[in-house]
């Protein structure tokens, strides 16, 4: 695990409430780590971390969401996964989703918004996929 | 039925088809003959209560078995119909939902007192396409008193999307 890794909110895990933050597992490969439970009150938050996801250097890194601590996803929540989903394909990369549970992926199937995204079990997953195809971390953002 | 119990107060009692019947509105004839279990949850109507109402729905569904699909549907709807009323409710009002659980089938009726008749309730929205899409069937009641609600069914057996 690389130096990067800090909580977007404080406080202890509890029902209804949210944790994100941000990690490099690997150089060129972002990963947020979301834990808890995404709807109308949280959603901003997660709307928030995915936005610094997609800010991050280095602007062409495989980035990643990892899904499996969320127990739950409403509409408010896939209504900032699907914005976050539009906004990296204008980048021109993939967005994907690691390891969630049903609670995740039956809102993604029912409302279809699965296509939008790539969705794998975990980080092992994610990093055989990508193997060979990451970047550098040579290139940066115009300030 | 004890709905006018202390904010958050979940009761649960056997229907009496005579004294009560809170979602069987537009069904046919028959359908009140099989008494089912009835659970209201009152609330503050605030959003920071709205995991504990859907936590309800889970746990409902869950004990008359619906299937798993089914389970975070209803969840789900739940949280989405509590949103949109939370969202237009009148300051220091309620929240009143429930939950009327049949064999096969849970009807929901979630409703708000808006403090004005003329607040409306888009179904022009993500929100309401996700909860058409979820729930067996969904309807915006609005009276013009100010009291709106959002009446749902849900069937144990998710249909496969």
């Amino acid at each position: 695990m690389s130096a990067l890794s800090f909580p977007a909110s404080r406080g202890p895990s509890r029902p209804g409430g949210l944790d994100t933050g941000l990690t490099r597992p690997v150089p060129g490969v972002l990963l947020l780590v979301v834990e808890g439970e995404v709807d109308t009150l949280t959603a901003p938050a997660l709307g928030e971390a995915l936005g610094a996801l997609l800010e991050a250097d280095p602007a062409d890194a495989v980035a990643a969401v990892d899904l499996a601590g969320v127990g739950f996803l409403a509409s408010s929540g896939l209504a900032v996964l699907i914005r976050a989903a539009h906004r990296a394909e204008a980048q021109g990369r993939a967005l994907y989703l690691l390891g969630g549970s049903r609670a995740v992926t039956r809102p993604l199937e029912v409302t279809g918004s699965d296509q939008l995204f790539t969705l794998l079990p975990g980080l092992d997953e994610l990093l055989a996929r990508v193997d060979g195809d990451r970047p550098t971390g040579r290139v940066r953002r115009p300030d | 039925m004890g709905i006018e119990g202390p904010s958050g107060s979940v009761t649960k009692g056997r229907r009496r088809v005579s004294e009560v019947d809170p979602v069987g509105a537009g069904d046919g004839p028959g359908t009140v003959e099989t008494p089912g279990s009835v659970v209201e949850v009152r609330t503050s109507a605030s959003a920071s209560l709205i995991p504990t109402i859907r936590a309800v729905a889970s746990d409902l569904a869950a004990r008359a078995d619906f299937d798993l699909d089914a389970i975070s549907d209803l969840r789900m709807a739940v949280d989405e119909a509590c949103a949109t009323l939370v969202d237009v409710a009148a300051p220091g009002s309620a929240l009143r939902c429930t939950f009327d659980v049949r064999e096969e089938l849970i009807r929901v009726h979630a409703e708000v007192d808006t403090g004005d008749a003329a607040t409306p309730v888009s179904t022009d929205t993500f929100g309401w396409r996700v909860l058409q899409t979820l729930a067996d069937q969904v309807e915006l009641e609005a009276n013009g008193s100010g009291i709106v609600g959002i009446r749902l069914h849900k069937r144990a057996d998710a249909a496969p999307r």
